[in-house]
């Protein structure tokens, strides 16, 4: 429907598009009904514009989130792996994973709760100097200190 | 009313590709992305100083929902707690045995160092659990109402369990 909306703004052989908008828009179903009524049958509701932009669109959000599954796959298997493989190179992924999880989880959640342009810019921001310093962290404990897998240990065994 | 539609219609096929057929006259690209259009509504609202709607205040709890936010909470608190770590050991002098011993000798026993365990060990056994679930949600498995609350109870009951087996034998 909105889609009527739209070719009625965009289309300015029309004498007073904006005027048809908002009566458009408050009788949405009457029109779909009247035009049920011409020669050609009803497709569906063709929000298909993925397919008509043709370009405009971007495929960024769709592999952000295959990327957000894919990392939390990895994380699962790197509980059995610190368990059973000990080590750097456990210790080094640890920290990539858990970092870039986190660091997605929580601009999912920013995402959720703050609004308005300026202020999501600046929770971003935020978000990722924390991250950027938690790898940091990390790593550094990593090569300086025991390590996360021995941290792990050496907690629980006291 | 449906005369002016109709004519705007007619109107249309100046925009639709012809080889698209006559299907597609109704469809164009919308003119905003959905972030512009949720930004738009922020916008305004605020700008009207409207009060928000109640909604967690009035509408009632339920499992899943409870556990959809719990699972929010586990993520951000331990996410809060591996960057908090991490700070630390930035910012501290001495290494990470040091700490755990400085610890150890505070004497707190077993009770509340069990707890504590249990602290750090139910949001790691929650989340992981419930990260399955969504996993599993994420290949299009298991949405029926039936299923998300079964599914639900046998992750709260393997977290409990999982945690409790943790701190008691490990």
């Amino acid at each position: 429907m909105a889609a009527i909306v739209r070719i009625s703004s965009v289309c300015n052989r029309g004498v007073k598009p904006l005027f048809y908008r908002s009566s458009l828009l408050s009788r949405p179903l009457v029109a779909q009904q009247k035009d049920q009524e011409r020669s050609y049958p009803l497709t569906a509701r063709i929000h298909g514009s993925t397919s008509l932009y043709a370009g405009s669109g971007s495929k960024a959000a769709s592999l952000h989130w295959t990327g957000e599954r894919v990392v939390s796959v990895l994380l699962l298997a790197m509980g059995p792996a610190a368990y059973y493989f000990p080590g750097p190179a456990v210790d080094y992924s640890l920290a990539a994973a858990l970092t870039l999880h986190g660091h997605w989880g929580i601009g999912q959640v920013l995402t959720d709760y703050v609004h308005g342009e300026p202020k999501i810019k600046m929770a971003n921001a935020g978000l990722f100097l924390l991250s950027t310093v938690t790898f940091a962290g990390l790593c550094y404990f990593n090569y300086n200190d025991v390590g996360i897998c021995k941290a792990v240990a050496l907690l629980w065994s006291k | 009313m449906a005369f002016l539609l109709r004519t705007l219609a007619r109107q249309s096929t100046c925009l639709s590709r012809p080889q698209l057929g006559v299907f597609y006259r109704h469809a164009v690209p919308m003119g905003t992305t959905a972030k512009e259009e949720m930004n738009k509504f922020w916008a305004k609202n605020n700008k009207l100083n409207r009060p928000m709607s109640p909604h967690i205040t009035v509408y009632q709890w339920s499992v899943p929902m409870m556990m959809s936010i719990t699972h929010r909470v586990t993520g951000v608190g331990l996410s809060g707690g591996i960057s908090a770590f991490a700070l630390l050991a930035l910012v501290l002098p001495g290494n990470y045995p040091y700490y755990l011993d400085l610890i150890h000798s505070l004497s707190i026993g077993p009770a509340l160092l069990g707890l504590a365990k249990l602290g750090i060990a139910f949001p790691v056994s929650y989340h992981t659990l419930n990260g399955i679930r969504h996993l599993f949600w994420d290949s299009g498995k298991g949405f029926t109402i039936p299923e998300v609350y079964r599914s639900g109870y046998v992750v709260i009951a393997l977290s409990i369990l999982t945690s409790i087996a943790a701190v008691a034998y490990m």
